[in-house]
């Protein structure tokens, strides 16, 4: 549920980036961090990392103001890939109000795209999300890598499932505002009804997409 | 859930300086820039009761996302002010990671430790159970070994049972048969003894007295009478034997229990001393659902042993009564009575007080296990006025 504050004006959306370990979760965030056209951006916060890897979590803040004068802030966070770490995973996807799952192109690791989604689901019914309502975006990042799934392959993998499925290549930035931009459509229409952004901030889906960090800057 | 206690909570300058630190901070500050320096929140206040800096006095925010969470204020070129910011700002931020890491830490590790707890419960039961199996392994293997015994017993009772069925289906059978054609055959030699009787007149009355034809004739008359009841006799020891052992029923039927009672009485009739008398008290009951073989076997168990206990003489009564959706049929004889330590064992398999060869010791068990087997109750018991009396309760 995104945070909002009466007083302060303001409205918080959590977003997770979730997804097996070096699947491109930071890159994704890192990235972003460059290309996100938000009208407010701030420094993205890398807590420590062991050799390449997530150890607690990314923070990225993004926002903007309505001309009604609401703040409306999008924290972007990645959780730690590895299996080990799954209490900083739980944690980290506790309150969260969107998620994109991250997935690894690469044939080899499609056992372990498997297994972290059957861990986001599991963890989102622990953490009391259901997976039904939440807005979710699946990116299949890595598709500069060789001897990657085909998209076609993704596709009909994935043919049942509900969710906007995007390709990406992380690395040089390829798919991810677009991932990023899905999954703030997902949010608009999950939550713009009941926060009234239509109404009472005088917001459409373009606007807030755009305003977000998701459009062409 | 709010985010107020969580990792990912917003931290306010409150949460990252001590109103100590914040003194000492504004003092480096004012030593770094030559000038008296105030930090102000978010909301502009001074923090911490600090000095309200001069109306005139620049602003530098601290910024540690994307708002300020508050303001470094001094008279001073705006630059070297930005400055001094930027270095509050890195310990700011440096503060804030350490709070929200160590947060998410605890927020994880607590997690665990409930999980964990969770699983230490999830074993303590499943170990509290073993432990209970173990310790009532004795008693439930006791008790197992007893249903085994007491199943072995209803078998051994039932195929015993089927053959008797069995053995009595075919020798109705065959005594049917002679029976039907002696019975014509009677009726034949009645009609040709009146025949006889007619040549009275033709034969010679000096020949006819001389082989005493008279009487002959009367007695012939008589023997058929007898034999004809004999026959009747045994068409209906034959009609009883076949009830008795219900080899035309061996399922589960509505019985009424009086008139199955009457045919076990019959068949005991014929066996019991002539000094015994049994005498019969029915009042109407509801329909019985039940195995009649099987019954009749666990009643004939009970009433031997009644006619047993008066074989010099007596009397054994059966009594059936109704209460409601309950049978209770009590037999009752007037004989010595069970002696008090016998009686609590007088249900236990094998025990007899018979001599060898006389009894199984199984008759009262068996009959025990077909009553329970049919939901019902059985209790013995020798009243003050003497002999015994067993009462069986069965559920109609």
């Amino acid at each position: 549920m995104p945070e909002f504050e009466r007083d302060a004006g303001r409205l918080t959306f959590k977003l997770v980036y979730y997804g097996p370990a070096q699947g491109g979760k930071t890159t994704n965030l890192m990235q972003l961090h460059e290309l996100a056209g938000a009208q407010m951006k701030g420094e993205l916060m890398t807590l420590e990392t062991q050799n390449d890897r997530t150890l607690f979590f990314d923070l990225l803040p993004l926002g903007f103001r309505t001309a009604a004068g609401l703040t409306i802030r999008f924290r972007l966070f990645t959780v730690p890939g590895q299996v080990a770490h799954d209490g900083t995973r739980k944690a980290v996807l506790s309150r969260a109000d969107g998620v994109v799952f991250v997935a690894d192109s690469q044939r080899s690791q499609a056992t372990n795209n498997g297994e972290a989604f059957q861990n986001l689901a599991e963890n989102l019914g622990r953490v009391g999300l259901e997976i039904e309502r939440l807005p979710l975006v699946v990116q299949f990042n890595k598709r500069d890598l060789p001897d990657i799934l085909g998209e076609d392959e993704v596709r009909a993998r994935y043919s049942g499932a509900p969710w906007p499925l995007l390709f990406a290549a992380a690395i040089d930035g390829r798919g991810v505002r677009e991932t990023f931009a899905a999954l703030l459509r997902a949010v608009w229409r999950r939550y713009a009804d009941e926060f009234d952004l239509a109404g009472a901030h005088g917001l459409d889906e373009a606007t807030f997409v755009a305003a977000a960090g998701g459009g062409a800057p | 859930m709010s985010a107020g206690d969580g990792f990912d909570r917003d931290f306010a300058l409150g949460d990252l300086v001590a109103p100590r630190d914040a003194a000492e901070l504004c003092a480096a500050a004012a030593a770094l820039l030559g000038v008296p320096v105030g930090l102000l929140d978010a909301a502009g206040v001074p923090f911490a009761d600090g000095a309200a800096p001069s109306p005139a006095a620049a602003r530098a925010p601290l910024v540690l996302e994307l708002e300020p969470v508050g303001y470094l204020a001094a008279d001073c070129p705006p630059d070297a002010l930005a400055r001094v910011a930027r270095l509050l700002r890195w310990g700011l931020l440096s503060r804030a990671r350490l709070r929200m890491v160590s947060d998410l830490h605890l927020e994880a590790v607590r997690a665990d430790y409930v999980k964990l707890q969770q699983q230490n419960e999830a074993l303590k039961a499943s170990e509290a159970k073993y432990r209970e199996l173990a310790a009532n392994l004795d008693a439930k293997v006791r008790e197992q070994t007893q249903l085994i015994d007491e199943r072995q017993r209803q078998l051994y009772q039932a195929e015993r049972l089927a053959s008797i069925g069995q053995l009595a289906a075919g020798v109705a059978h065959e005594i049917n048969n002679p029976l039907g054609f002696i019975g014509s055959n009677l009726a034949a030699a009645e009609r040709y003894r009146g025949r006889l009787a007619a040549l009275r007149d033709a034969v010679p009355a000096e020949l006819w007295q001389q082989q005493d034809l008279d009487f002959v004739c009367e007695d012939f008359a008589e023997l058929l009478r007898d034999t004809r009841a004999g026959v009747e006799r045994i068409a209906r020891i034959v009609r009883d034997l076949k009830g008795f052992s219900s080899v035309d029923q061996p399922e589960e039927q509505l019985v009424d229990l009086n008139a199955q009672l009457d045919a076990l009485l019959a068949v005991v009739n014929g066996q019991k001393p002539a000094a015994v008398t049994i005498a019969t008290d029915f009042q109407p009951l509801p329909p019985l659902m039940c195995l009649p073989g099987h019954l009749n076997q666990a009643f004939l168990a009970i009433l031997q042993n009644a006619l047993q206990a008066v074989e010099g003489g007596g009397t054994v009564t059966v009594r059936t009564r109704a209460a409601g959706e309950t049978i209770f049929v009590s037999i009752r004889d007037d004989g010595p009575g069970i002696p008090a330590e016998v009686l609590p064992r007088v249900f236990d398999p094998f025990f007899t007080t018979r001599g060898v060869g006389a009894g199984t010791g199984l008759g009262l068990t068996v009959a025990r296990d077909i009553i329970l087997a049919h939901a019902g109750k059985v209790d013995i018991g020798c009243p003050l006025e003497g002999g015994t009396v067993v009462t069986v309760e069965l559920p109609a």
